[in-house]
Order: C-alpha cells, then structure tokens, then sequence
C-alpha cells in the first residue's frame, strides 16, 4: 500500500447497478444483429462439419487445427499467429477510422452481456419493473422471476462453456460425455470455467470489465486523432438544457435542443450521461443515439442532438477520412493478409523426414555395391489419399528401394525403410544426395528433401 | 518514476522468465520440443534454449508492462472512496417537466 492510504483504504466501491432502459432503433438493430451473427457463429460451427470432419476445431491431442477446409499441422501455427497479428491490427485499423465500434458492437463482452440482458428483461421486465422488483421485499414474485432468471442465466453459461470446449474436443462426442457423466478432468474444467467467466463477466460485472479490466479501453484513446469517429453531443445545440411543451418555442424560453428527459443516461449500459463529453467509459454502442433520435422525433426537432461525429466535425472543420495512420494500417494489413493468403495457398501439403539409420554406417553388399538405409517420414497433409513416387535427383550411381510402396490416406503419418545403393567406384566419403517425393495423382505435390550417402573413406 | 518502473517490468520479467525456464526445461527435453515444432529448421540445444528463453521473457514482459500500464492508467488513490469520480448522472422520469414524454413507452 502506498503512503497515505489508511487501513480502511479498500480495493473497490460498488457502483450504484445500472438498470439499462431496453432501447429501439438503427444502431440497436445493428447490435442485434452483429449478436446473432456473431454468436450464431459461435454456437453453430461446432456443429457444422466440413470436408468430414468439425468446420473448426483445434484438435490439442492430434496437434492439428481445422478451419473450414484448412487443416493447419504444428509446423503451420506461424499462419495461426499471424492470423492474430491480422485481428490485432484489423482492431487498431478499425478503432483508428470508426472509433470504438469493437467495444460497441463486436466485442464477447458487449455480446454476451446483451443476450443476458435481453434473459433479464424477458424475466424481470424494462428498466423501472427490474428496478421495482429490486427494491421490494422477497415475496413469492420476486423469488420466482430471480430463480427463473438465474436458472436461464446458469443454463446459457453452461451451454456457452460446453461450446467453448466443443472447439477444442470433438462436440459430438463432448456432448455424448457430458449427458453420461464421463468428461474427463480438463474438459470437465474448461467447461465449468468459461461457464462461470460468462455468468460473472456478462451477468454480474457487465460494465465494471470494460471500466476497469479491458486494456483496450485503457488504450484505444492513444489510436484516436481528431478524425476519428466518436459518439458526441452537440452542446452548442442542446443547451441550455431543460424541459418544455413540444408547442413551446425553445429560444423564447432561452432553451437549446436538450429537453433534459434524461433517457440517454437511462439507455446507457455504463451507466453515464454522454452529455458531459467523451468520457472513457463509453462503449460506443450508441443506445443514447437511438434514443435521443426518437425524442427529437417525438418533438419535431431535428435529430443528430447526439450523434455519430468527429472532434474536427464538431469544431466546425472538416473530417480526414484518409490520413497517414489509416494509410499505415491499411497497407500493413494489406501486405500481411496476402502474404498469409498468397502462403497458404502455396503450402506443400506432404512432408517428409529422412532420416539415416544409425546402427551401421554403410553396408557392402555382394557385386561391389554400397547400401545406405534410412527411416522415411512421410505425412501427408492433403485431405486427398495420395500414392507417392520417390525419386533421387540428379545422381544415376545411386539406386533408391523403398518398402511398403508409400500410399498414404488423407492426413496419414507413415513410417517407411529407405534404402539407397550405388557402385563402390561410385566415389567416396560422404555424398549428398536430394530425394524427390511426388504424388502420383494432378496436380502433383513434390517435396524435395537432402540426405547424406556414405560410401567408404579409404 | 518511469524509467524506475521500466526497469521493474525488466527485471521482474526476466525472473519470472527464468523461474519458468528452469521449470520448463527441468520437465522437458529441448530436443523434443526441436522435433515437434522446429524441425524444418536446423537448430541445436544451444539456440533451442535461447528461443525458448527468448520467447519466455517476452510473454513475461507483456504480462509485466501491461500490469504497469493498467496500474497507472487505472484507479487513483481514493477513487473507492469516490476521489476523482464523476458524480452519479441524474436520472429523472422523462415526462418530469416534459409533458409531451408523457406516454407509457417512456417511463
């Protein structure tokens, strides 16, 4: 603890809960929409098989990823980790241009908090019922409507855990452990843990995490330059603030545009009123947008009293779409999103290990011939069965025999014995030799490969 | 106050880095680990252990500089107690002093 902070001095103050005013209009239509996609996704794929097998799937113990109809082996997650590099800076370009539209829209938190919501106010009623029904005494009504909500709160949670683990352990066979209680103990965990973070995140802390444990709220502001779109109100309109009759002339009484209704605040799910300024707890969902369109609907103003807008916009100058950090973004996203195309497209999909055998270093054979024997690892990466010709490249002294003849199934790991001969006039010492493995189907995958052919020193 | 911090995150990054490079490589052969997800590059033991050390302190370094960044940016001393917050927006019955709110959609 640091100086002056007495003993009494504690961690955190409970903010008054905020009851959000349920709320219509285009942005909310846009979130409701971003929540079924973006969800629907979520619960759906799992389920959705392709090129037979789950659409996605990281399959930890078979150390292999599936994504639709790319299956990424362990020697491929620099494409993984580039991927996130992509999302990363998609998020930094998107922030730069439109602001908080993650935070607002697209973000888990945002998503799943607005699904409990929308479970709450199906049980408990809008804002002024749910916050009647908190401040009443327990009575049979209370009792039953809290129940009722937790119950679909808890059984969501658990179907969005069971999911999680579904990406990552086949979600058939998951779902078949689960109803005959044979999970085994990481499964059993991960389910149970990204069940209770859902619960927590979305139905108990909902703004407190984008308040005080999102680093990205901490530091998108350092990604916003005067161009950049925020929600805002126009204070030059609104105010004076303060009530009147729709039939009142606002300048008569001195009033600007602001009535003062106050519903911005009650729509907002952090709880703040947007007409103080920008303040780091807006998510820029624009629930105050919609609601203030309707009230200035509601009393024949103009709407745009809070608005999508810039600080350039605001202060009278006009907004730079384009300008160097977009352009910096943009083109760092470019070059990594068709370098990550252009490598996957060209993958090899077979790989192969040759590997000498260490008992003996050569072996004469009867006709003066020298036999080197090596241990081939063949996989084949391709979702087709393939049969393989082997081949040495560019050296006629050296004969290859390779048994079983390598046919592999799509996805299959075969183990194979080389063996490599050549005259013992040949030459000496250690050569190198380049074997090239080519599927006998089109179009052809090859992979070259190098090993070393020992013959006698002396 | 700032470079004192940097080196904080330094250190305690590099001895978390360490603690886990002990552990890590007290449980598990490099060389199985240069076989799974290395072996189409020719690296040996030596640089196998500095990668992987190498990769260790930069996870430790995010965790640290990030724990740094959300302490300062964070709550100020006394914001429990309400020190530097805003005021609690004040929230009223929309048709209060707007009669033309009045309307059931609205309260």
């Amino acid at each position: 603890m640091s100086n002056g902070q007495d003993a009494s001095s504690s961690l955190y103050r409970k903010d008054p809960k905020v009851y959000p005013r349920d709320v219509s209009g285009t942005f909310a239509g846009l979130r409701k929409l971003a929540v079924v996609v973006l969800l629907g996704l979520y619960y759906i794929l799992p389920w959705v098989n392709w090129d037979g097998h789950q659409s996605v799937l990281f399959d930890l113990p078979a150390r292999k990823f599936y994504i639709f109809g790319l299956t990424f082996w362990p020697q491929d997650f620099i494409f993984l980790t580039l991927m996130l590099i992509i999302a990363g800076l998609s998020l930094f370009f998107v922030t730069a241009v439109a602001g908080r539209l993650w935070c607002g829209y697209a973000c888990p938190q945002t998503v799943w908090t607005e699904v409990f919501l929308w479970m709450e106010r199906w049980v408990e009623g809008d804002r002024n019922k749910r916050m009647k029904l908190d401040a009443s005494p327990w009575n049979a009504n209370k009792i039953l409507r809290k129940t009722a909500k937790q119950v679909l709160w808890i059984g969501f949670a658990l179907w969005t855990g069971f999911t999680f683990v579904g990406f990552f352990t086949p979600i058939r066979e998951f779902g078949h452990s689960v109803l005959t209680f044979q999970t085994g103990p990481w499964e059993t965990f991960w389910f149970l843990f990204y069940s209770f973070a859902t619960y927590g995140n979305a139905g108990i802390l909902r703004e407190q995490v984008c308040k005080y444990m999102c680093p990205y709220a901490r530091f998108q502001s350092a990604m916003f330059d005067k161009d950049t779109l925020v929600i805002a109100y126009d204070e030059a309109r609104g105010e004076p603030r303060g009530g009147r009759k729709k039939s009142e002339n606002p300048a008569d009484k001195g009033l600007g545009d602001c009535i003062n209704c106050t519903l911005c605040v009650q729509v907002c799910p952090t709880g703040i009123d947007i007409r103080e300024g920008l303040q780091i707890e807006c998510i820029a969902c624009a629930a105050c947008i919609d609601v203030c369109d309707q009230v200035m609907d509601k009393m024949d103003y103009k709407r745009g009293l809070i608005k999508y807008t810039t600080e350039h916009n605001l202060s009278g100058e006009k907004t730079r779409v384009v300008r160097p950090r977009i352009l910096v973004y943009a083109i760092l996203l470019l070059a990594l999103i068709s370098g990550v195309v252009w490598s996957i497209n060209h993958r090899v999909l077979l790989r192969a290990e040759l590997l000498r055998d260490r008992n003996a270093l050569y072996r004469e054979l009867p006709g003066d011939l020298i036999e080197n024997v090596y241990t081939l690892k063949l996989i084949n990466m391709d979702s087709r069965p393939h049969k393989y010709k082997v081949e040495v490249v560019d050296n006629n002294d050296i004969t290859l025999f390779i048994s079983p003849e390598p046919e592999l199934q799509p996805e299959q790991v075969g183990n194979f014995i080389v063996r490599m001969q050549a005259p013992e006039s040949a030459g000496r010492g250690s050569t190198k030799v380049d074997v090239r493995f080519s599927t006998m189907e089109e179009p052809v995958i090859e992979r070259t490969v190098s090993a070393r052919f020992l013959m006698p020193f002396d | 106050m700032r470079q004192r911090d940097w080196a904080v995150v330094l250190w305690i990054a590099f001895l978390s880095a360490a603690t886990g490079f002990f552990v890590l490589f007290g449980l598990i052969d490099p060389l199985d680990m240069i076989n799974v997800w290395a072996d189409r590059f020719d690296i040996g033991v030596r640089l196998a252990y500095g990668l992987a050390f190498a990769f260790l302190y930069l996870l430790c370094l995010l965790a640290a500089a990030l724990t740094m960044f959300m302490i300062r940016t964070g709550p100020a001393s006394g914001h429990a107690e309400g020190k530097g917050r805003r005021p609690i927006p004040e929230v009223h019955d929309p048709s209060q002093s707007n009669p033309d709110l009045d309307d059931e959609d609205w309260k």
